[in-house]
């Protein structure tokens, strides 16, 4: 309680909220797609730590990607628990072996999560040397993105009153 | 913590049910699954024992729609209630957007019940978090139970805050859309105050407040008790108004919407005291002159007599 009393209103805010920008998510975009053409992966999503996605690319045809974002980041919320029974930060990556389809996980920077789907057309070791690489240069988009200031009221005026009237609209 | 992906055009809250163990959290996301429109929810994954006893967690996506440009997506999550799962408990907390806290109206469970809100607060202050800054609500679960606590003893063992507070039979669906709703109101006003206090340039804002996303008026089924008697100076100023006051419109961002009010009675003083000093200048200059005018007709007047005694000495 008292770290969050400490806080500055800046620092409250970036603690608060995560901002993706059109041109930082573009850059992102194209380094998945590089990333996913030079490991033979099917698909890529970046997911952020509360299991919201960020972005993704690549075939995604039949997965609901709100549960697997979800899921995804609960588990890996859970082995941050088993790493510090281990004496460990955290584990910055994971793997879930399938018999066709497997998942490969890795930590890029501090909030969100790489997430590539790939099945037996590659294999995990090719995935992962490309996933470290792609980590690397994602982190470097981030560093860039974290130092530019958020825009006065970036979602506009109209937001909070338009809303109320969708949330009348769901509810009542 | 709030996604705002402006590639995406989505904002994504995470809002959690939580509670002690068999309150019915799993029961009011059930609900809010089998009452949502189709068009806004997702699939209702839970991750729970053989018992039905939530293990991990249970989840939901329930989509808003397009507000101003921007698809809004609340991430329902519940938590494992039993004392002993409290590190998943902990987890499913981070970067929590807003909380609902059920509690059991049973009046065997109300030592749980604050065991469960204390060990919430606990949980939040461990991600640098303070629950009075947190929009979060309670409901008041089970009110058909035959020996059911009192709303006004609930309140006095439960409502340290004065957040607003909500009656409710989960299992028959009364009372937990008007809880949900009201809380997804805070959190998106909490959205929208983020945004104003970062806007902090007077000249950028609005004269007067915008109302607030909160929650509506509330249907009979949320018997919404009276207000709360909790005083307003106990609350926080990011907290929410206490209960009966939780619908009433209020002005988003009160620190940003007081700033601009404040500037323009200043703007117009240093015009108006410019005429003031530009009217007092030629009277220094008059009353100068006048002075200089003196001073030569004095020195001429003694010129004068000098010279009149040195040309007519007695």
């Amino acid at each position: 309680m008292a770290q969050a009393r400490k806080m500055s209103a800046n620092e409250k805010l970036r603690h608060d909220r995560l901002t993706f920008y059109k041109d930082d998510v573009e850059k992102i975009d194209k380094l998945l797609a590089e990333f996913l053409r030079l490991s033979g992966a099917k698909c890529a999503l970046l997911i952020d730590k509360e299991g919201h996605l960020v972005t993704k690319r690549g075939e995604l045809r039949t997965i609901d990607i709100d549960t697997i974002s979800a899921l995804v980041a609960g588990s890996f919320a859970a082995t941050k628990e088993m790493a510090r029974l281990l004496g460990e930060e955290e584990f910055t990556a994971m793997y879930h072996q399938g018999e066709r389809d497997s998942i490969q996980l890795s930590l890029v920077g501090d909030r969100t999560l790489l997430t590539i789907l790939f099945d037996d057309r590659t294999t995990v070791g090719m995935v992962r040397l490309y996933a470290n690489e792609t980590a690397k240069k994602l982190a470097e988009i981030y560093t860039v993105a974290m130092q530019r200031t958020d825009p006065d009221q970036p979602l506009g005026e109209a937001y909070g009153n338009d809303a109320k009237k969708r949330l009348d609209r769901l509810f009542d | 913590m709030v996604q705002i992906n402006f590639a995406l055009k989505e904002v994504n809250c995470k809002i959690v049910f939580y509670g002690p163990g068999m309150s019915g959290k799993t029961t009011n996301l059930e609900i809010v699954h089998q009452k949502a429109p189709e068009e806004n929810k997702g699939e209702l994954t839970s991750i729970s024992t053989d018992g039905d006893r939530t293990l991990f967690f249970d989840f939901m996506p329930l989509d808003l729609g397009n507000v101003a440009g921007m698809r809004t997506k609340f991430q329902l999550y519940t938590v494992p209630g039993q004392v002993y799962y409290n590190s998943t408990r902990k987890l499913v907390l981070q970067g929590v957007d807003g909380v609902i806290f059920i509690a059991d109206s049973d009046p065997d469970k109300i030592e749980e019940n604050i065991e469960s809100y204390q060990n919430l607060v606990e949980n939040l202050a461990e991600y640098g978090k303070d629950i009075r800054e947190l929009p979060h609500v309670i409901q008041y679960n089970k009110r058909d139970l035959p020996n059911a606590m009192s709303v006004e003893e609930l309140d006095k063992r439960m409502n340290k805050f004065g957040v607003p507070t909500f009656e409710a039979v989960a299992y028959t669906g009364e009372g937990v859309f008007p809880t949900l709703k009201t809380l997804a109101g805070m959190v998106l006003e909490s959205i929208d105050r983020m945004d104003s206090r970062s806007a902090r340039k007077p000249a950028a804002q609005p004269a007067g407040g915008r109302p607030a996303p909160a929650g509506g008026p509330q249907k009979p089924g949320a018997k919404p008790t009276p207000a709360s008697k909790t005083p307003a100076n106990a609350r926080p100023a990011t907290a929410p108004a206490p209960r009966g006051q939780a619908n009433a419109p209020r002005a988003v961002a009160a620190p940003g919407a007081r700033r601009p009010a404040a500037v323009p009675p200043r703007a117009p003083a240093p015009a108006a005291a410019k005429p003031a000093r530009a009217a007092a200048a030629p009277q220094r200059h008059g009353s100068v002159g006048l002075v200089i005018t003196l001073t030569v007709l004095l020195a001429a007047a003694v010129a004068g007599a000098v010279f009149f005694f040195t040309q007519n000495p007695v």
